[in-house]
């Protein structure tokens, strides 16, 4: 068998590098999932909150948002057993810091609603900050500008929302999830089938 | 001047290894062959060397009871690829810039 003992020039082991962190990068791509799951459940919850409040004056318009809870934490959670079933991966940096990034936004999305509730302001302006915190923060380690983009529409969107009461905020936030969310996710699909993740 | 370049890797598989492990931080050994196209036998007898020299951790485990090779660079290797790295820079600076 032959063990690969050539031995290589300065030029050769710059290429060998290249080429091999070229190949290696595209096994730190993600798809476009979770990005889609939730962001179709935010514009779901907030156009949800919106017509309860706003059309049928319903007491209870924020229920929108625990079906969003209820539907998208165990199907995160089963997508992602079921992929790490499938492909029995590796685990890597960025991989590592991604899933990180994502699990101290949820910590601090539960910290950020409570006080907001307990102060009786609105949360969206807030989470909006987070969330385009975070999307920046995946969009930099996945090297991908359409969340860098989405996350800039988020932090707009927290702006814009000096100006409005909390129902028209739930648009803007609808809104921003469509640019932050939902496009970068399928842009992500796009990507992944044509760089077989 | 061109300090010498380290020998163990100056060869395709092993520094596509290392190189790999350098993104990656930590893999299997299924990854590493499909990443670096190599047959199973050349890639377990270049890992070996590499970890008798002390540049990468492997650990032998189970995973939905299938047999799980997991590799990653140990301090020592991340300073030797840094060290390759930095010599092969230092030798296209010295043959671009004079």
């Amino acid at each position: 068998m032959e063990n690969d003992e050539k031995v290589l020039n300065p030029e050769e082991s710059l290429r060998v590098i290249r080429e091999t962190i070229d190949l290696a990068k595209n096994t730190i791509r993600e798809n476009g999932f979770h990005f889609l799951l939730w962001g179709w459940l935010v514009v779901f919850a907030c156009v949800a909150d919106y017509y309860l409040d706003v059309v049928l004056q319903h007491p209870r318009h924020f229920m929108a948002w625990i079906s969003m809870t209820v539907i998208g934490v165990p199907a995160a959670i089963i997508y992602e057993w079921r992929r790490d079933k499938k492909h029995p991966a590796s685990s890597n940096t960025v991989r590592e810091w991604y899933g990180r990034v994502w699990m101290a936004f949820g910590i601090s999305l539960f910290i950020v609603i409570v006080l907001a509730v307990r102060a009786q302001v609105s949360p969206v302006p807030y989470i909006l900050v987070l969330v385009g915190f975070a999307t920046f923060i995946s969009g930099t380690l996945l090297r991908f500008t359409p969340l860098l983009v989405g996350s800039a529409a988020m932090w707009a969107g927290a702006l814009i929302c000096l100006f409005l009461n909390y129902q028209e905020q739930l648009l803007v936030q609808a809104a921003a999830t469509v640019v932050g969310y939902l496009i970068p996710g399928y842009l992500l699909n796009v990507q992944a089938r044509n760089k077989h993740v | 001047m061109f300090n010498e370049l380290d020998p163990l890797l100056l060869s395709q598989l092993r520094l596509a290894i290392m190189a790999h492990l350098m993104v990656v931080r930590e893999t299997d050994f299924n990854t590493l062959k499909t990443q670096t196209g190599a047959t199973a036998g050349n890639l377990s007898a270049q890992i070996s060397k590499l970890q008798e020299a002390g540049y990468i951790e492997v650990e032998k485990t189970f995973k939905n009871n299938y047999p799980l090779t997991l590799c990653k660079l140990s301090p020592k290797g991340v300073e030797a690829f840094e060290t390759f790295y930095a010599n092969l820079k230092s030798y296209f600076d010295n043959h671009n810039g004079g």
